[in-house]
């Protein structure tokens, strides 16, 4: 007995090496990355940092918490126009853009959750979406501040100023190791968040909410804290995609735009922090390569789908569990 | 007075159209607790298996008979072959993902068959032509869909209230296991509701193609007004659908003769309005 | 939440980070790692010259990209494939009507592709949302239809020039001549959004100056019109001398059938800017679209030998009859190869290029083709025209040549309402 605890303690210190090694590499890797590809690699690893940060943010609400939000647009958008807007008409300046997102992204949400959380199930994704869908028509509507239909062009890049010091984030490369950093904080912080006991009492309310209220949980607080952590981070991503291609659309806060997200989890797997970067990558990148070399390549797509349902109904995480435990097991029976 | 009288016909005939659209995902939705954004998807199939039925046959009762019959055992043959491997309520995301996935894959097989071109269908010869409501010359045709509606809805009402079939679905809805336990085969039952809801989809498509033709990208924007009407009745009854339509419809309606404005917001700010007052829409069980 | 303790192992998080950023170096690894990393690739001078196509060939825009397309194609045949001793090679991407997605594939086409030179975009939307990056990269984009007047204007940038028209264009002339020939109390019904106002702007200038009046405007959603009836009240209960209307693809086909449907045609004259009844619409709107009048610069039947040559190739090809998109395709085609000619196929220097665009000249199938030099646009005859029966078959007949127009290259000739 106290040979396989040994023994499993021994694994584990092994494994937890190896990972760090690998954690190095891999860190490494990404640093180096924009110097070691084309231009156009590195605009397609700024995307995908970027939706995986929209996509992690969105499955704090529908993976952790089982509350299925087809309105995400709204915080993702909202976050395009506050930067676009401030960027325009005051300054670039991350240190007064990035409250500016976030302070207005938070307020959204607060407001948003307030009466959307009264709902639950298919009724709270019909409120989202109409929350979203009404940001939309304002964004068509308001011309003189968001540009209407064209939205808003000419955003600057970035820069980070304080005093007479002052960083651009000018070349694709700089703002690629913004994203960078913004993703590496977004997941550890998420990551801090699913693992805390704040995260456990979200599963909790995922899987029995009833039983959380009886447990004494105000979980309608719990909820709303939820769903403002998941506007603001959809509201940074807003902000750099805008800040990446200098322009902001109504189409940002469209339904599409959520349903992609949504899509995003789904096909990376719901619940896991990983997952989502895979779909965000998956669902980014596929459609892209596909429509280069088929004109049938919304078929693919939905034949892709469809296969994930039937042969990876928990999304590629699902896929990659599968194919670890039976690995195990080799190795199990291989001792 | 009279152009609101006049609006309020109008209002009568969308929230109709409404109605026939929405019938299908209703049950679905309702009866079965199956997500499917593909309903918009059978509906411009439907239209569009209409308009070849219309431009080979000429006859437009043809269409309406012939369309639901072919997207219905289309539905037939998703639900036995696919559909059934997913349902329940932990199913869900997969519903979505299968039926988006099955979206994608109708818009692009409709605009490879019929190409990308708006299409119109012409109403049949019987109700084409208008008669004079007050100052305007209003359409036939769109007067004799709110007989449509109607219709739709007793017989749909009658269907699930009265009958024998209507009782075991509304049965097994409430309880499969009690209804497979009575020998009754309940996934022929669930095959049967999903190809109705089709059907009933495709029918849709039809009917409102003379009003609102059929184009690429018409399917999603059915999708998400159906799907509007459907939560603000309240999932699971027909009456719900009913009231939801009426509700959603006379709001678009008045919304555009008198808030132009918010016209777009204003049949989502009428959903959420509903939504914070009854969370599970007009007619919905609480709970559900 | 803000506590610190985690309830799970921390290897278990850091393997979570492990596998995240494998995710990032791996997304993008599918393409080939290179050893250097360049500045965004310029033209060369040989080889073929490449050309990217932006366009959407899915949605409700799809008729446009694959009309545009099929001229664009038809055209280089025509040459035999090859401008400036140089072959020509087209790369097609698909846009959608998204702007980010467009933004994605003008990246693949001028970066990864390293096209000599990019052509297409249809929605304004788009194009705006790609002026920065050809700008910022003096990369040539021709645009073959997005008409959104900023692009002449205030957002004007040398490395973006069209082919196709201004918003402002088609509409400003109608104006005068509604004015002058059918009525002074003028109804305006456009879609809520920028082409829209445009619309609205520019007919409602020369309409006023004229002795008009604009009794009402209506401004209907965007961009699904859903049911159209309430806005047929509406006009009924106006009771103008004329409407002036523009709406185009699914829209133009609901607006058009339900102002016939309510009995309005033939009573209350309709007059639009000519995307309404272009030919890509007309068949499906049938004969409600009859007497419809609008200004656009071409017409299927419009009559000059370059026209004929034009529509008879493309029916026989697609099988369709032409549409102004083609018109456009075509044209944007034919500036291209000019232009390389006058450049000799060399395509280094996108200065050299964007110095030559304002000579070219040529007989296009709408007249006489030229650019004004000021506005970066087409400078080119408007046409009244009118939705007529010809041999059986519905067609824009030309009723009036309505002069030589140019985008003002601002705002002076706009009216707000």
């Amino acid at each position: 007995m106290a040979a396989i605890t040994s023994r499993l303690a021994r694994a584990r210190v092994r494994l937890a090496r190896r990972r760090t090694w690998w954690l190095a590499g891999l860190v490494l890797v990404a640093l180096v990355y924009p110097y070691v590809v084309r231009p156009y690699q590195l605009s397609l690893a700024i995307e995908v940092l970027i939706f995986a940060i929209f996509a992690m943010s969105l499955d704090i609400l529908l993976g952790y918490t089982g509350l299925v939000s087809f309105g995400h647009a709204a915080f993702f958008g909202l976050g395009a126009y506050l930067v676009a807007y401030t960027t325009l008409g005051v300054t670039n300046n991350l240190l007064v853009t990035l409250p500016v997102v976030v302070a207005g992204t938070a307020l959204a949400a607060l407001v948003a959750g307030f009466f959307a959380i009264r709902t639950s199930g298919i009724y709270f994704l019909m409120v989202t979406l109409a929350f979203a869908q009404m940001l939309f028509s304002i964004a068509i509507r308001w011309s003189s501040v968001t540009g209407g239909s064209d939205g808003l062009s000419g955003v600057a890049r970035p820069a980070i100023g304080l005093g007479p010091l002052s960083y651009t984030f000018d070349s694709r490369t700089s703002f690629y190791y913004l994203v960078l950093a913004f993703f590496i904080f977004s997941w550890w912080f998420l990551r801090r968040v699913v693992d805390s006991p704040f995260g456990w009492a979200l599963r909790g309310i995922r899987e029995n909410e009833q039983r959380m209220l009886a447990l004494g949980y105000n979980t309608f607080r719990y909820k709303m804290a939820a769903f403002v952590i998941a506007g603001v981070f959809a509201g940074v991503a807003g902000m750099l995609l805008t800040q990446f291609f200098r322009h902001a659309a109504p189409e940002n806060l469209y339904w599409t735009t959520s349903g992609q997200v949504m899509i995003m989890l789904i096909v990376g797997g719901t619940g896991t922090l990983t997952g989502p970067v895979l779909g965000a990558a998956v669902i980014r990148l596929l459609p892209n390569y596909l429509s280069t070399y088929t004109d049938r390549w919304q078929t693919v797509l939905g034949l892709t789908f469809i296969l994930f349902v039937l042969f990876a109904p928990r999304g590629i995480m699902g896929l990659w569990e599968r194919f670890r435990q039976r690995g195990e097991n080799r190795e199990h029976s291989a001792d | 007075m009279e152009t609101l009288i006049i609006q309020l016909l109008n209002g009568l005939v969308f929230s109709m159209l409404l109605f026939t659209m929405a019938a299908g995902l209703s049950l679905i939705f309702g009866q079965m607790d199956v997500i499917n954004l593909a309903h918009g998807s059978f509906y411009l199939l439907g239209g569009y298996i209409g308009l070849t039925m219309v431009r080979r046959l000429g006859s437009f009762w043809l269409a309406l008979v012939v369309a639901p019959l072919v997207v219905g055992a289309l539905g037939l043959a998703l639900e036995y072959f696919f559909l059934r491997r997913l349902y329940g309520r932990h199913r869900h995301l997969d519903q979505v993902l299968f039926t988006f996935g099955l979206a994608l894959i109708a818009a692009d097989l409709i605009r490879w068959n019929w190409g990308a071109y708006v299409e119109s269908v012409p109403p049949p010869e019987l109700l084409s032509g208008q008669i004079p409501v007050f100052t305007v010359q209003f359409p036939v045709y769109r007067l004799s869909l709110i007989a449509v509606g109607v219709t739709l809805a007793l017989g749909l009402g009658l269907l699930l209230e009265r009958t024998r079939i209507g009782a075991i679905i509304r049965a097994g809805v409430a309880d499969a296991e009690m209804v497979s336990a009575l020998g009754i085969d309940i996934h022929k039952v669930f095959a049967g509701v999903f190809a109705l809801g089709v059907a009933l989809a495709a029918l849709a498509g039809v009917l409102g193609a003379p009003v609102l033709n059929l184009y690429p990208g018409l399917d999603f924007e059915i999708l998400i007004l159906t799907l509007v009407v459907v939560v603000v009745g309240g999932l699971g009854t027909l009456r719900g659908a009913f009231f939801g339509s009426l509700l959603i419809g006379m709001a678009d309606t008045f919304g555009k003769a008198f808030l132009p404005e918010f016209a777009l917001f204003l049949i989502f700010a009428v959903m959420a309005v509903v939504l914070l007052l009854r969370p599970s829409g007009l007619f919905g069980l609480e709970g559900t | 939440m803000g506590d610190k303790k985690t309830v799970r192992p921390s290897g278990m998080s850091r393997r979570q980070f492990l596998r995240t950023a494998g995710i990032v170096v791996g997304a993008t690894a599918a393409a080939p790692l290179l050893s250097a990393c360049g500045p965004l690739a310029g033209g060369r001078a040989t080889g073929p010259v490449k050309i990217g196509l932006l366009l959407p060939y899915s949605d409700i825009y799809a008729v446009l990209g694959e009309s545009i397309t099929a001229a664009m194609e038809m055209y280089f045949e025509e040459v035999g494939n090859e401008a400036g001793g140089r072959t020509i090679e087209l790369i097609k991407e698909d846009t959608e009507i998204k702007p980010d997605v467009a933004q994605q594939k003008a990246r693949k086409l001028v970066e990864q592709d390293e096209v000599d030179l990019v052509a297409g975009v249809v929605s304004s939307g788009v194009l705006l949302a790609l002026r920065d990056y050809f700008d910022a990269n003096k990369k040539l984009l021709i645009c073959a239809n997005a008409g959104a007047n900023p692009i002449s204007r205030d957002r004007k940038t040398p490395y973006i020039w069209r082919t196709s028209f201004s918003n402002w264009q088609p509409n400003w002339p109608v104006g005068k001549w509604a004015a002058e020939n059918v009525g002074k109390r003028a109804f305006i019904s456009v879609p809520d959004y920028a082409a829209g106002e445009n619309t609205i702007t520019s007919f409602a200038h020369s309409f006023v100056n004229a002795g008009g009046e604009i009794i009402g405007v209506q401004r209907t959603p965007f961009p699904n019109m859903g049911d159209p009836a309430p806005f047929m009240a509406e006009i009924a209960d106006a009771e103008p001398d004329l409407v002036y209307a523009f709406y185009s693809g699914g829209a133009a086909v609901t607006f058009v059938k339900a102002y016939a449907d309510f009995g309005l045609a033939g009573n209350i004259p309709l007059l639009s800017s000519g995307f309404m009844v272009e030919e890509d619409v007309l068949p499906a709107q049938g004969e409600a679209a009859l007497g419809v009048r609008s200004g656009l610069h071409w017409a299927l039947l419009l009559d000059n030998p370059v026209n004929q040559a034009f529509t008879a190739a493309y029916k026989e090809r697609t099988g369709r009859d032409a549409n102004v998109f083609a018109v456009q395709g075509y044209d944007t085609a034919r500036v291209i190869v000019e232009m390389l000619n006058r450049v000799e196929g060399d395509t280094t220097d996108v200065d050299k290029m964007v110095e030559v665009l304002p000579d070219i000249q040529f007989d296009s199938p709408r007249g006489p083709f030229r650019f004004d030099a000021k506005s970066q646009n087409p400078s080119q005859h408007i046409y009244l025209r009118e939705v007529r029966e010809v041999d059986g078959v519905l067609h824009n007949v030309i009723i009036e040549d309505l002069g030589e127009i140019a985008d003002p290259g601002d705002n002076s000739k706009d009216l707000e309402v």
